[in-house]
C-alpha cells in the first residue's frame, strides 16, 4: 500500500494548480452557459476525461488522475469535470472506429453537450422494461424511433442523446435493446423542462415521433444495448465519476471555518455530528482512491455498488448535518442549505435506486440467491 | 499510488490463517459462560505465534522491522478466526516501550515472547495509563506482568487475571501492593511519540475490528444461503439480503480506512498520522458493531445461543470498540481539532 503521488503525478498536479491559479472557475451556482464555458475552457487545456485515448482528446492516463483533477478543481472551489465519462466509454468501448472518431472528439472537448436517455415513465429500477422503440424506416437505411424518456438530465441543452431503445420486440426483453446516438436537432424531438423538487431545472422529459436515425448511429452491435447499459452504469456508480466527493470536501470545510470562526453556533451534539460527517468524508475518500487503483488490473464490476453506496451515506448525512447546522436559516431563511439537503436525497434515487444497488450487491458480490 | 496487499502480504495473511485456525480449533466457546474454555494460550501456542516472530514484529521499525500494515494483516487474521491469542495487545505495549526509548533487551524479552508481558489502560479503558491507579491490563491472558509506563520508568505489576464481555481476551486487575519488577528507565512521552503511539494502536485496533466485521459477515451470508424459511432460502428474501449489503459496504470502508491509516501511522507527520488514526477508529468502531449486530440478527433465534457464534463478535466488537476509545470519544476529539474548543454546553 502506498498512498504517495507518483513523480508524474505531482507534475500534473502542479501543473494543474498553475493553470487553476491563472482562472476564475465557475462555481456551484453558476448558470449553463457559465457552465459549459468552464467545461470548454477545462477541456482545451486538457483536463477532461483525461483516462480516455489521446486521439479523442483524452490523455490515456490511468483512472487515478481523474480523482486527482476532482481533487484540485474542489480545492480550488470549482466545479467538478464534466459528467460525461460514462458515456465517454460506452462508445470508446463499445462503438465502431468511424463513430468513434465522429463522435467523441467533440464529446471531450465539450464543445458539443450530450444526455443520456435511459429511464421511461414506466420503466425505471425495471430499466430492461422500456418501451420506446427503434425500427427499420421504410427504405431500409436507417431506423425510426418512438417513444418517451423522462427525467433526462441537461436534455434542454443537449445536442446529443445516448438513447436505449428496443429494436427487437420478438427478443427476451434484456436482448432486444439497442444504444443509439441520435441527434437532439432532429424533426420529432419534442422536449419539456421537468422542474426538481429543489427548484433546479436540469431535468426534462423527451418525446421521440418517428425520429430518423442512421444505422450508423448504433453503438456496438443491436441487441447489445443491455450491456451498454450496464457498463455505462458501473462508471456512472464507479468512483471516477463521482466529482463531487472533493466539492462535497470544500463545502463541509467551509462549515468548519463558520464554526471554528463562531459565524456559525454548534452545540456539543451538532460538532460531534460535523465530525462523523468529516469522518465519513475521508473514509470515502480513501475507499475511492482503493477502488480507483484496483481499475488499473481490472474492469469496473459490482463493486460500483458498493462504493455508491458508501457514498450515498456520507452525502446522505452530510448535508443533513449541514442543514441542521444552519437552523432555522435553513427552512425560514436564505434556503441553500435547505437546497443541498433536498438534492442530496437524490444520491440515493438515481444512477439506480439505493434498494437495487443493494440488490446488485446481494447477488453479485455476496452471492445471496435470487427471489 | 498502488492500493493492495503486496505478494509478501498476502502470504503473511496465509501463513496467520493457518495458525489462526489450528489455534481456535483446540479452543472451544463451550456450551455457555462456565465451560467457555480459557483464553490462556498453551505452551505450544505460545511456541507457535512466538517462533512465528508475531510478538516481536514492531521490535525494531524502519526497513528491519515491520510496517504498520503488516501489523495489521496478522492481527486481522486472529480476529477473522476469533483466535484467543494475546498478540494484539503485546504489539501494542511492545510499540509503547520502543517509541519511549526501552532498553533493547527489554524489547527484545517481550517481543521474542520470553517474558510475557501485557498492556495498561485507564480504567475508562481509553488512554495508555501512565499509573497504577484504576489501571486495567488488558490481553493479558497468560501474562507474566501487567506493564505501566510511567512518566520516566516501565513497572511490570502482577495481576488478578478474569474475563467480561470479550471470552477471547483477559482482563487484569493490577495488585498495586504486590511485588513489582522494574522494566528499566523510559524516555519523557513527546507529543511527536505520543501521536506516533496512538496512530499504531488505533490502526491495529481498527484491523482486529476488520477481522471480526469480515467473520461475522461470513458467517451472516452462509446462514442466509442455507437457512431455508417459507421453502425458500432466507438471503433470498431482500429484507434480508439488503441487511447483508449494507453490511458488506461497512466492511469494505473499514478496509479502506485500515489500509490508509496503516500507511498514515509509518509515512505522514505524527501528528496527521494520529488525527488520521481516530477518524478510522470511530468508523470501524460504530460500524464493527452494526455488522456484528447484522450477523447476530440474521442468524435469527441461533444467533441468541451460546452455541451459534455471533455473539462472540459481538462481545469483541463491543470491547475493541472501547479500547483506546470508542467512536464518541473519537468524534469530541476529532471536533476539538477541527472546530476548535467552541462553547461548552456540558
Amino acid at each position: 500500500v502506498d498512498y504517495s503521488d507518483s513523480v508524474d503525478v505531482v507534475a500534473f498536479r502542479r501543473d494543474l494548480r498553475t493553470w487553476l491559479a491563472n482562472r476564475a472557475p465557475a462555481t456551484a451556482d453558476a448558470d449553463i452557459a457559465t457552465t459549459v464555458a468552464w467545461y470548454r475552457d477545462l477541456a482545451a487545456a486538457g483536463y477532461v476525461a483525461v483516462s480516455l485515448p489521446a486521439v479523442y482528446g483524452g490523455r490515456g492516463l490511468p483512472d487515478s488522475y481523474e480523482a486527482v483533477v476532482n481533487e484540485e478543481l474542489a480545492a480550488a472551489g470549482a466545479l467538478p469535470q464534466p459528467p460525461i465519462g460514462h458515456i465517454a466509454h460506452a462508445v470508446a468501448d463499445f462503438g465502431s472506429d468511424e463513430l468513434r472518431g465522429r463522435v467523441l472528439p467533440g464529446l471531450l472537448a465539450c464543445t458539443e453537450i450530450w444526455c443520456q436517455g435511459f429511464s421511461e415513465p414506466g420503466a425505471g429500477s425495471d430499466l430492461a422494461d422500456i418501451a420506446t422503440s427503434a425500427r427499420p424506416d421504410a427504405d431500409g437505411t436507417g431506423l425510426r424511433v418512438t417513444g418517451q424518456k423522462i427525467w433526462t438530465s441537461g436534455a434542454m441543452w443537449s445536442q446529443w442523446c445516448l438513447l436505449l431503445a428496443r429494436t427487437d420486440p420478438e427478443a427476451p426483453k434484456h436482448r432486444g435493446l439497442s444504444m443509439l446516438v441520435v441527434d437532439m436537432d432532429s424533426p420529432g424531438i419534442d422536449r419539456r423542462e421537468i422542474t426538481m423538487s429543489t427548484g433546479s431545472r436540469e431535468f426534462a422529459e423527451v418525446f421521440f415521433d418517428g425520429v430518423s436515425v442512421p444505422r450508423s448511429n448504433v453503438v456496438g452491435e443491436p441487441g447489445q444495448g443491455w450491456q451498454i447499459a450496464m457498463s455505462m452504469l458501473t462508471y456512472e456508480r464507479g468512483p471516477a465519476d463521482m466529482g463531487w466527493v472533493g466539492r462535497m470536501g470544500a463545502v463541509l470545510a467551509g462549515a468548519e471555518e463558520d464554526v471554528r470562526t463562531g459565524r456559525r453556533k454548534a452545540d456539543d451534539a451538532l460538532r460531534r455530528r460535523l465530525a462523523t460527517a468529516r469522518v465519513g468524508l475521508q473514509v470515502l475518500q480513501w475507499h475511492v482512491r482503493r477502488s480507483l487503483a484496483r481499475r488499473q488490473h481490472e474492469l469496473p464490476g459490482a463493486e460500483g455498488s458498493v462504493d455508491k453506496l458508501l457514498a450515498t451515506r456520507v452525502e446522505q448525512d452530510l448535508y443533513a448535518t449541514l442543514a441542521d447546522l444552519a437552523g432555522a436559516d435553513a427552512v425560514a431563511g436564505e434556503t441553500t442549505a435547505f437546497s443541498s439537503y433536498l438534492y442530496s436525497r437524490a444520491q440515493s434515487i438515481y444512477g439506480g435506486t439505493q434498494q437495487i444497488q443493494r440488490n446488485i450487491v446481494a447477488h453479485r458480490v455476496l452471492g445471496l440467491p435470487r427471489e | 499510488v498502488d492500493v493492495g496487499l503486496s505478494a509478501e502480504q498476502e502470504a503473511l495473511a496465509s501463513a496467520v490463517a493457518a495458525l489462526a485456525t489450528d489455534i481456535t480449533a483446540r479452543w472451544t466457546p463451550g456450551r455457555g459462560p462456565d465451560t467457555v474454555a480459557s483464553c490462556v494460550p498453551d505452551p505450544q501456542t505460545w511456541q507457535a505465534i512466538s517462533t512465528a516472530g508475531l510478538l516481536g514484529l514492531r521490535t525494531e521499525t524502519g526497513d528491519a522491522g515491520a510496517s504498520c500494515l503488516d501489523a495489521c494483516v496478522v492481527v486481522e487474521q486472529f480476529a477473522r478466526h476469533c483466535t484467543p491469542v494475546p498478540v494484539l495487545g503485546t504489539l501494542l505495549l511492545v510499540e509503547q516501550l520502543r517509541l519511549r526509548g526501552a532498553a533493547p533487551d527489554v524489547l527484545e524479552r517481550v517481543g521474542s515472547g520470553a517474558l510475557r508481558a501485557a498492556v495498561t489502560l485507564t480504567g475508562d479503558l481509553r488512554e495508555f495509563a501512565d499509573g497504577v491507579a484504576a489501571a486495567r491490563s488488558w490481553d493479558c491472558a497468560g501474562a507474566d506482568l501487567a506493564v505501566v509506563a510511567g512518566p520516566d520508568t516501565a513497572t511490570g505489576y502482577r495481576f488478578e487475571e478474569h474475563r467480561a464481555a470479550d471470552v477471547t481476551r483477559a482482563w487484569g486487575e493490577i495488585d498495586a501492593a504486590g511485588t513489582a519488577e522494574s522494566l528499566g528507565e523510559l524516555a519523557p512521552a513527546s507529543p511527536d511519540t505520543t501521536a506516533r503511539l496512538t496512530a499504531f494502536a488505533l490502526t491495529v485496533l481498527c484491523a482486529d475490528l476488520l477481522g471480526v466485521m469480515q467473520a461475522a459477515l461470513d458467517s451472516a451470508v452462509d446462514h442466509a444461503r442455507n437457512r431455508r424459511q417459507f421453502g425458500v432460502p432466507i438471503g433470498s428474501f431482500q429484507a434480508v439480503a439488503h441487511l447483508a449489503a449494507e453490511a458488506l459496504v461497512s466492511v469494505e470502508a473499514t478496509r479502506s480506512a485500515v489500509w490508509y491509516s496503516a500507511w498514515a501511522s509509518d509515512t505522514l507527520p505524527a501528528g496527521e498520522a494520529a488525527a488520521v488514526a481516530r477518524a478510522a477508529k470511530a468508523f470501524a468502531s460504530a460500524n464493527a458493531v452494526a455488522v456484528a449486530e447484522t450477523a447476530v440478527q440474521i442468524h435469527g433465534g441461533m444467533g441468541m445461543t451460546w452455541e451459534a457464534g455471533p455473539h462472540l463478535w459481538l462481545r469483541r466488537a463491543q470491547t475493541t470498540r472501547r479500547v483506546l476509545g470508542d467512536e464518541h470519544h473519537q468524534y469530541g476529539i476529532l471536533a476539538g481539532e477541527r472546530l476548535g474548543a467552541g462553547e461548552r454546553t456540558e
